[in-house]
């Protein structure tokens, strides 16, 4: 007979960090505060494991704690996104407030900078990287001569 | 009152902090064009959770499942984001991964 605890465990660790990157960013996005939020995933989180010490089974146990500990790691990454977005690490959403606040300021962009392919070099190398990135690309090219 | 769940809650954030390590250091070593491994590694271990007869074993085994099929997707966000010199960039000629030609026929997946 098949044992089907691990599968369970994991399409809810994948959804539960497909929901932390995704869902986070989203509702960061549009939440003109983020504190109620925030709030709301901690406090689901600590019910969802308090749930799972009481649980009839190991399989629905492990699901809600999984579940409870990756949404008070999210409500944790709604802080560290906005700080993303700060740094212009994330795009700012000019609909939301607070956003277009930091728009305003200068201290945030509208461009993902995520958002495309890997280029295979460093967009801005620093003075190292470029001394190393030069001294790479000469030798690869004795040896491929 | 049983504390089994919480151990496994437990388990998936050591294993999901594991998770951005192996993912920052295979970016770096290798190169985000491996990422089908990664995906095939974390596939097997939940088809091998099916036919593990214990559900603990099974649980652990497909937690770590689903975490490696996720970094296989954070690989190519995590070569722009060194590329973007917000973490550090490998200048060295990165090893190309067996059946490259068939990598490069599929965009790299990621969240």
């Amino acid at each position: 007979m098949l044992q089907f605890a691990g599968f369970w465990m994991a399409m809810v660790t994948f959804l539960g960090i497909w929901w932390g990157h995704v869902g986070v960013r989203w509702l960061e996005a549009h939440s003109p505060n983020i504190w109620p939020p925030i709030v709301v995933l901690a406090l689901s989180g600590v019910a969802l494991n308090g749930f799972s010490l009481f649980a009839p089974n190991l399989t629905l146990a492990g699901v809600s704690s999984i579940l409870g500990i990756t949404l008070m790691w999210d409500a944790l990454e709604m802080y560290r996104q906005q700080q993303r977005v700060l740094k212009k690490h994330a795009p700012a959403n000019p609909d939301n407030p607070r956003h277009a606040a930091y728009l305003a300021a200068g201290k945030a962009i509208t461009e993902d900078l995520l958002d495309r392919e890997p280029q295979g070099t460093p967009d801005v190398p620093s003075a190292p990287q470029r001394v190393e990135f030069c001294r790479a690309t000469y030798e690869r090219r004795e040896v491929e001569a | 009152m049983s504390w089994e769940g919480i151990a496994l809650g437990l388990f998936s954030l050591g294993i999901i902090g594991f998770g951005f390590f192996w993912v920052i250091r295979m970016e770096y070593y290798l190169g985000y064009l491996w990422w089908p491994y990664p995906m095939a590694l974390g596939i097997l271990f939940i088809l091998v959770s099916f036919f593990i007869g214990n559900e603990g074993w099974s649980a652990l085994l497909g937690i770590t499942g689903g975490s490696f099929i996720w970094g296989a997707t954070e690989l190519k966000e995590q070569a722009v984001r060194a590329e973007l010199g917000w973490f550090k960039y490998n200048p060295r000629r990165k090893p190309d991964p067996p059946g490259l030609r068939w990598i490069k026929k599929i965009k790299a997946p990621h969240l």
